[in-house]
Formats: structure tokens, C-alpha cells, sequence
């Protein structure tokens, strides 16, 4: 830890010194490299990516707070994200240089004192009023390089913020807020690029991956997820993604939907940039025979080039909206006695993937939820699915018009967007996930935009009679559930992982807690006061290891009612920072 | 233009509501008394409603203007991009407002009056139904035979809205067989106009898409289909408005106003300056 930070501390700064002087520009200028960020994962001092370094394992070295002092964790300070805006906090902090940046509902951005909690600016992006985003107002994180803190909002901007006053420094459109595109995912730095992908709007979406300059924001590169689409590198055409209809019927690739509309991670011993994309379009799967590629996939994306160099169909032909953006985080083990360079995924459609992470070669896929009725395990051999077609939603003619099927996961996921962690020092990912099912039929008369329309029905509902939520620990190379801590509400809270033998994560019920990495005893836990959907984080200050989280309850899930509803009706909303440490 | 007698009307609704207590803070009241009706129609809606140059038009645009002159209102018109689904629409239009600051409207135009969106969305109340919408098919002369079941269309350029009926029924009926050959667009207008503009041969929309693109592309050698679609999906529609659920003195005085644009030819009139036939609601 010291030796890290006289490298990315005090030597970048006499570097930066000695150019200050000649260049007469501020020594505030100075900040995290790209060299730093990639670094983050072994730099304790700060936090300086959505995922504590670029893989986003989510895990720390540090070792203060530990199985046997965890117990004694108290608040240092609690921050209000207050201005009469609540709602959901699902961001990750960003610590660097003794402060906290941290987004917050609504497209703000705050920095606090790290030592003390006192707000140092607050950014809050001016939107339109006319907007009005599918699911909840939340905001996953920034990004830091240099001098800016780079974040996404509502109305589908990227804006780069000076890190010490709060202002803007450039601003870019990254899609149409008129027709209904917004962004709430955390960018990610890659060799002074920052990686984005995309959301869908009224019209539709064709998901993509978006390169830009850090210090302008101009375009570099653009790689559409579904085939047909034409990529860009520097404003030229960089070939097709995919093979024109090999996978999709008539002009349907047009609109076929893959949205990346939560980032993704990058790996740089390969230097690829690992995306996840969306559910295809239109929703019944019957008017779209194939396997609809690249949806509901992992893509392996040249960081350089953005040139995709694998993919994995995690589910082919989707019918049951299993949107397939979840982050696939990069680790090793040793498989057979083969000692591999892996990556896993734990999928909205309830399997856990573990891919050779070099090709995307399929090493095992296997559920992490009580229950999927849409397939029966994958094939070793093809790595597809084993489907259960009396599992899929019917067409939306025909005899198959009224059936209703149960099925498991409901859409909203066995895992949705909150982020798993992996121990460096257990070898085990930990998976916060949700047991629960959905009954979906056709709906006879439904409407749209003030038109009939052939919409889905859903009622989404538990499927144990005391949990929806479980936190899960899984074997990456035996695929068996270690262990696990069940929770009455569906976890919608990120998780994270230390060498001191801990998990972190949050619950809706306000409570963030510490388990036992090896065991699943929970060993520790403290009250926000409104429900955790935030990412927890840890950092070393002043020779003190924090932990940081942020309270608010919100998302997408109390958008949602019937049973699933009596779990959370009574959480309040809130929308604070929480900073905790040992005592002295 | 008969302001009167609309106005004693709403007079009697007045006094009405002075021995009703609970309609005392109903939003006719207080529509009245702030002298604005604030009106939201669909963004990309056209004909009904569509904004050109900055320019708000369409059916729905023109009625809501009537609504307000008839009521010796104040027109304040907004326009709002589709949800998801109906009922994303009505709370964020009708009885919430949305999360970013859009504030509520006093009435929403173009909502189906449906019992079950009725049943569903208990915080409006769906009301003024003032016309009936359904599914039709137009086709190039020449190109197809555009009475014939649509069947026998394969091979040829179709075109339809994406994700909307029409096109469900082109990629699911049939077998499946026309799907290779129908072009998506964003709105069912501009699948209509891609006739005139020789990029299609046949295009299901709905009528007033059908009627209204037509008109406008004002080219003879493009004309509706007669028959009926086979075993089209939808039996048509009433179209109404949605108030708040507490605000049903609104809804009944807007009834009252349509009543009277129904019997003087006014209502028609609007339909047809943008070339659709007004077809009278079933719910009348």
C-alpha cells in the first residue's frame, strides 16, 4: 500500500510539479492515470472504478476490518443526499486524494470530505422536464481520470465534471431524451477512453458500445451488439458486426434491441472490454425465429479497435425478457488441474457462467436459483441451453394465444443489475440473487401509446415461503452453492469482498451487513434507515480501512406490486452516504 | 360555436356542486378558477397529434383547443413521450406527474375507453369517448391486388409500424410467410407515407394513419382497401380522454362540449381538415 502510493501519489505529483512549473498550469490538474485506474483492484488508498478495478471482482486486500474486529464497525459519518430528491441510490463511491465522489438520484453528483463528510460542491444536471424514465431516477456511478469525474444522466448525456470545483468541462449527447433514451450506468476508463453503452427509448434500440477521447469526449469508436449494424473507428466504417440475417428474419436487426444499459468490464492481460447486452425486440419470440445475435450475450471487444472478437449467447432466442447485460468479471483458477484464465457471469435467467475468458469457450453453466423453468441446464458440448419449450410464452396467434405459462426467474431476474464480487482469497463469487417467478400470458386487449397492441401480462410473484432475496457464494469451478443467507425482500444491492475474510452488502430493509466469506454467518450488521441498493466500497485512509455505502430505497423493484410488494411497502425512502470504520 | 348554452351548463354543474361536498375541490371548480386547462397528447402520434417547426397539430390538438374555447379556457398543451404501456402514461400524465418536474395534466387525449384499462388504472376515470379507431390496409395500384387476402402479398414490399397491430398481424398471421417482407418504421403515418414515397407496396395502420397519409401524399395510384382484414386482431377501439378520478366535473363538462361538437358538425369537421372520416364511438 505505501509503495503504491508514493508511485501514484508522490511521484506522479513531483512529475506533475515539475510540468506545473514549466507550463505555469495549477498542480490541481493532477489526478488518477489510466495506468492508475487499471491498477485500482491492489491501490487501497482510493477507489478509482465502478467495480474496485477494472475486472470489478469487487475485492479488497486490506485486512483491518476483519472476521474478528468487523464486529465492532460504527459510523464515522452519514452525508445527505437531501434536496427534497429521495429515491433510489444505486451508486458506487469514488474515493481519491481525500475525497468522496458519489452520484445520486436524479443525475447529481456529490464530493465529500472523506475524512470528515463535509460536502465540498454538489453538481446537479439540469433536466428536461418532459422526461420521464421507464424505471426510477437512479444514477450507478462515475467515473474519475485526471481532473474530471465523468458520469451519465437522465437525459442520456455524458458530462465530464472538474474533480476539484464541480464544474463542467464537456458535454455530449449519447442519445435522443425527446424520444425517450436515457442513461443511468457508470462509465468506465480504458487507456484514456471511457466506455459506454446504451439504453432504449420509444423507438426502440439497437445496443452499443461507445469508445470516446476522456479529455473531449469525441467519439473514437462505436460497435453496435446486433448483426447488420456497421461499427466506426475514427469516423470510418469498421466493419459489420455479425453476418447480415444469419440470425434474425427480414429487417427485424433494424430494431432488434440488445441494449448495453449497464457497462461493462475490461480485462488487460487481453485487453478486451467485456459488454453484456439486452433482451431482443419485439418481445414475443415467436414473430422472430433464431437465435436473434448478439442479444442476450457476453461480447469480447477489442479495446483498441472496438472489434468484437467473441461472443456467448448466454440465452438464445430469448422469450422471457432475460436481458443478458450482466457484468462478466475476469478471475483465474484452475480447472481440471489446468490452471485458466476465466470469467463468470451470473445471468438474469438464473444460470452461472464460467467461460474460458481468452475465446469464450464454454466451461459450465449452472443454476444459482431455486428454480428455472425455462431450461433444463446446457448442453456441455454445444454450451446451449436445454429449453423447456411448454416454458416459453406462447405466439400471439393461434390456439397458443390465451396460454399462460410460470416461469422462473420472473424477468426482473434470478440476478438483476447489482453487481457480485469475487474473493481473491476464498476462490468463491458472491451473488446476490432473488427466487422468484412470474405468471405471463398474451394479453387479450391491450394499449399503447392510445393503440390496441398485443402486450404481455405479468404478475410476478415469491416462490419460498420466507425469501425472495438470497446472498449466494458459488464454487466458479465446481458450480455448487458454498453457502447461504436468505433475505424476506429481493436484494437489489451491489456486493463486496475482502482479504479479511468478509462480504459486504446491502438489504432493502436498511440494513448494510458483513458475512463470514467462508461460512455465510453474518457477523455484523447496521441500520441506514432507508433501504441499501448501493454498492458497497472499502479504502485505507490515515492508516483506518472505511467501508462506504449509500442508503435510499428505490429502483426498479417497488415498481411492482401484488405479493412480491408485502415485502418492502413499508420501507421509507431516504438518500444519504454512510461511512464506517473501527474505533479508535 | 355556441358558447352559451355550454356555459349555463357548466353553471348548473356550478351550483350542483355547492351541495355536494366532495365535488366542492373538484379541478372543474378549480380549472375555472386558475382559467388554464393544461392538456397532454403523444408525442409522434400524427395525425392525432405531432409537432412540426415547433408547431403542436393534429385531431387531438384541435380538440383540445375546442375543449378549452368551449369552456372559456385558457389552452395550455403539452406534448409526452409513450411509456411502455397505458398505464406508465396515465400516471405519469393524469394522476402523478412524472419524477423529473412534468406536472400533471388536467386531461389526456387519446386514451382507449376500455373497462379494463378503466379496471386496471382506478386513479383516472376515462370518459368522452369521441371516435372509433381501428386496423387498414392501403396499397399502390398496380403493385398487388390490394383486395385480395393479404396472403398473397408475399414477396411484396409491406410496411408497418414496429411493434404495433398491424404489425403483428403481418409477421404472425399467414404462417409467418410475409415476414421477410415487411419494412418496419417508427410510426404507423410513416409506414403509410412510404406508398407515396415508393418505398412499400402495402402498409397496415390504422385508419385515421391510413386516411390522413393518403391525404397527404395525395397521390391517385395509392387507395385503401375495401374489405375487412381476415381475421385481423383488433375489432377496433372507442377513443376518450382520462381526468384525474376526483376531477369527473372536468370530464362530464368536456361530454357536455363534445355532445354539442357531435350534433353541430364540429367535431366531423376537425377529423376531416386532416383527411380522416370521423367514425362515431360504439359507446356513444
Amino acid at each position: 500500500m505505501k509503495g503504491s502510493f508514493i508511485r501514484t501519489g508522490f511521484a506522479a505529483t513531483a512529475a506533475l510539479a515539475v510540468a506545473a512549473l514549466a507550463l505555469g498550469a495549477p498542480l490541481k490538474a493532477a489526478g488518477p492515470t489510466s495506468e492508475d485506474i487499471k491498477n485500482d483492484a491492489t491501490s487501497t488508498g482510493d477507489v478509482l472504478s465502478y467495480g474496485m478495478g477494472p475486472k470489478a471482482q469487487r475485492f479488497s486486500p486490506l485486512t483491518q476490518i476483519n472476521t474478528e474486529t468487523v464486529s465492532r464497525l460504527v459510523p464515522a459519518f452519514a452525508a445527505s443526499l437531501g434536496d427534497e430528491k429521495q429515491r433510489g441510490q444505486e451508486s458506487q463511491p469514488i474515493v481519491y486524494d481525500g475525497t468522496i465522489y458519489v452520484t445520486a438520484s436524479y443525475s447529481r453528483v456529490f464530493a465529500f470530505d472523506a475524512r470528515t463528510g463535509e460536502k465540498k460542491w454538489q453538481y446537479t444536471a439540469r433536466l428536461p422536464d418532459g422526461i420521464m424514465p421507464c424505471c426510477d431516477v437512479v444514477n450507478r456511478g462515475a467515473a474519475i481520470h485526471g481532473d474530471k469525474i465523468i458520469f451519465m444522466t437522465l437525459d442520456a448525456h455524458i458530462i465530464a465534471l472538474n474533480r476539484h470545483t464541480g464544474k463542467v468541462i464537456w458535454n455530449k449527447a449519447v442519445g435522443d431524451y425527446q424520444a425517450g433514451y436515457s442513461a443511468t450506468a457508470a462509465p468506465m476508463i480504458v487507456k484514456d477512453m471511457v466506455i459506454t453503452g446504451n439504453s432504449g427509448g420509444e423507438f426502440g434500440i439497437v445496443g452499443a458500445v461507445q469508445a470516446r477521447n476522456v479529455d473531449t469526449g469525441e467519439l473514437i469508436w462505436d460497435r453496435p451488439v446486433i448483426e447488420g449494424h456497421m461499427g466506426t473507428l475514427k469516423g470510418q466504417p469498421n466493419g459489420m458486426t455479425g453476418k447480415l440475417n444469419a440470425t434474425w428474419q427480414g429487417d427485424l436487426w433494424k430494431t432488434g434491441g440488445g441494449a448495453t444499459w449497464l457497462g461493462g468490464t475490461y480485462d488487460p492481460e487481453t485487453n478486451l472490454i467485456y459488454m453484456g447486452t439486452g433482451n431482443p425486440a419485439p418481445w414475443n419470440s415467436h414473430l422472430r425465429p433464431g437465435d436473434n445475435l448478439y442479444t442476450a450475450s457476453t461480447l469480447a471487444i477489442d479495446a483498441d479497435t472496438g472489434v468484437i472478437k467473441w461472443h456467448y449467447q448466454t440465452t438464445p432466442h430469448d422469450g422471457w425478457d432475460f436481458d443478458g447485460v450482466n457484468e462478466f468479471i475476469p478471475f483465474d483458477a484452475t480447472i481440471n488441474g489446468k490452471p485458466m484464465k476465466l470469467g463468470a457471469k451470473a445471468d438474469r435467467n438464473g444460470y452461472f457462467f464460467v467461460l474460458d475468458r481468452t475465446n469464450g469457450k464454454f466451461v459450465s453453466a449452472n443454476k444459482f436459483v431455486m428454480q428455472t423453468t425455462w431450461a433444463n441446464g446446457y448442453n456441455q458440448k454445444t454450451g446451449r441451453p436445454n429449453v423447456i419449450e411448454e416454458g416459453r410464452p406462447g405466439a400471439p396467434l393461434g390456439a397458443e394465444k390465451g396460454k399462460m405459462v410460470f416461469s422462473s426467474p420472473s424477468f426482473l431476474g434470478g440476478k438483476n443489475w447489482m453487481p457480485m464480487a469475487y474473493s481473491q482469497q476464498t476462490g468463491l463469487f458472491y451473488v446476490p440473487s432473488n427466487d422468484w417467478g412470474m405468471d405471463i400470458w398474451n394479453e387479450p386487449i391491450a394499449y399503447k401509446k392510445g393503440a390496441a397492441y398485443l402486450g404481455a401480462g405479468f404478475t410476478i410473484k415469491p416462490i419460498a415461503p420466507d425469501h425472495i432475496g438470497v446472498l449466494r457464494a458459488m464454487d466458479p469451478t465446481t458450480g455448487k452453492i458454498v453457502w447461504e443467507a436468505p433475505n424476506k425482500a429481493p436484494l437489489w444491492g451491489g456486493v463486496m469482498t475482502t482479504a479479511g475474510g468478509l462480504v459486504f452488502t446491502g438489504t432493502p430493509e436498511g440494513y448494510l451487513k458483513a458475512f463470514d466469506a467462508k461460512t455465510g454467518k453474518e457477523l455484523w450488521k447496521f441500520q441506514t434507515g432507508s433501504g441499501v441498493v448501493g454498492s458497497p466500497i472499502t479504502w485505507e485512509q490515515d492508516g483506518e480501512q472505511y467501508v462506504a455505502v449509500m442508503s435510499g430505497w428505490g429502483g426498479a423493484v417497488p415498481l411492482w406490486g401484488g405479493e412480491v410488494a408485502k415485502t418492502f411497502k413499508e420501507i421509507s425512502q431516504g438518500g444519504a452516504l454512510w461511512v464506517f470504520k473501527l474505533p479508535r | 360555436m355556441r358558447p352559451a348554452p355550454n356555459r349555463r351548463q357548466l353553471l348548473g354543474g356550478l351550483i350542483a356542486s355547492l351541495f355536494a361536498p366532495h365535488a366542492m375541490a373538484a379541478p372543474l371548480a378549480k380549472v375555472r378558477e386558475l382559467g388554464v386547462l393544461r392538456v397532454g397528447v403523444y408525442k409522434h402520434n400524427r395525425p392525432w397529434s405531432w409537432s412540426e417547426d415547433g408547431v403542436l397539430k393534429g385531431i387531438d390538438v384541435d380538440l383540445a383547443k375546442a375543449f378549452a374555447t368551449k369552456l372559456g379556457l385558457r389552452l395550455d398543451i403539452v406534448e409526452f413521450t409513450a411509456g411502455e404501456n397505458l398505464s406508465d402514461d396515465l400516471r405519469n400524465v393524469v394522476w402523478r406527474g412524472g419524477l423529473l418536474g412534468f406536472q400533471r395534466c388536467d386531461v389526456m387525449m387519446h386514451v382507449p375507453f376500455e373497462r379494463k384499462l378503466q379496471q386496471d388504472n382506478d386513479n383516472v376515470a376515462i370518459a368522452a369517448p369521441y371516435c372509433r379507431e381501428g386496423f387498414a390496409a392501403a396499397c399502390v395500384e398496380g403493385t398487388l391486388d390490394c383486395e385480395a387476402p393479404p396472403v398473397s402479398w408475399r414477396g411484396k414490399r409491406l410496411a408497418a409500424s414496429t411493434t404495433s397491430i398491424g404489425d403483428f398481424y403481418l409477421m404472425a398471421g399467414f404462417g409467418g410467410i410475409l415476414r421477410n417482407s415487411i419494412a418496419h418504421f417508427n410510426t404507423g403515418y410513416e409506414a403509410v407515407a412510404a406508398l407515396g414515397e415508393g418505398k412499400a407496396d402495402a402498409v397496415v395502420a390504422s385508419n385515421a394513419e391510413v386516411e390522413a397519409g393518403l391525404k397527404d401524399m395525395n397521390n391517385p395510384k395509392l387507395r385503401r382497401r375495401k374489405a375487412p382484414l381476415p381475421a385481423m386482431i383488433s375489432e377496433g377501439w372507442d377513443v376518450g380522454i382520462a381526468v384525474r378520478e376526483d376531477s369527473r366535473s372536468l370530464s362530464d363538462a368536456i361530454e357536455r362540449v363534445l355532445a354539442a361538437m357531435v350534433k353541430d358538425g364540429a367535431l366531423a369537421k376537425i377529423f376531416l381538415a386532416h383527411g380522416v372520416a370521423w367514425q362515431a364511438p360504439l359507446a356513444g
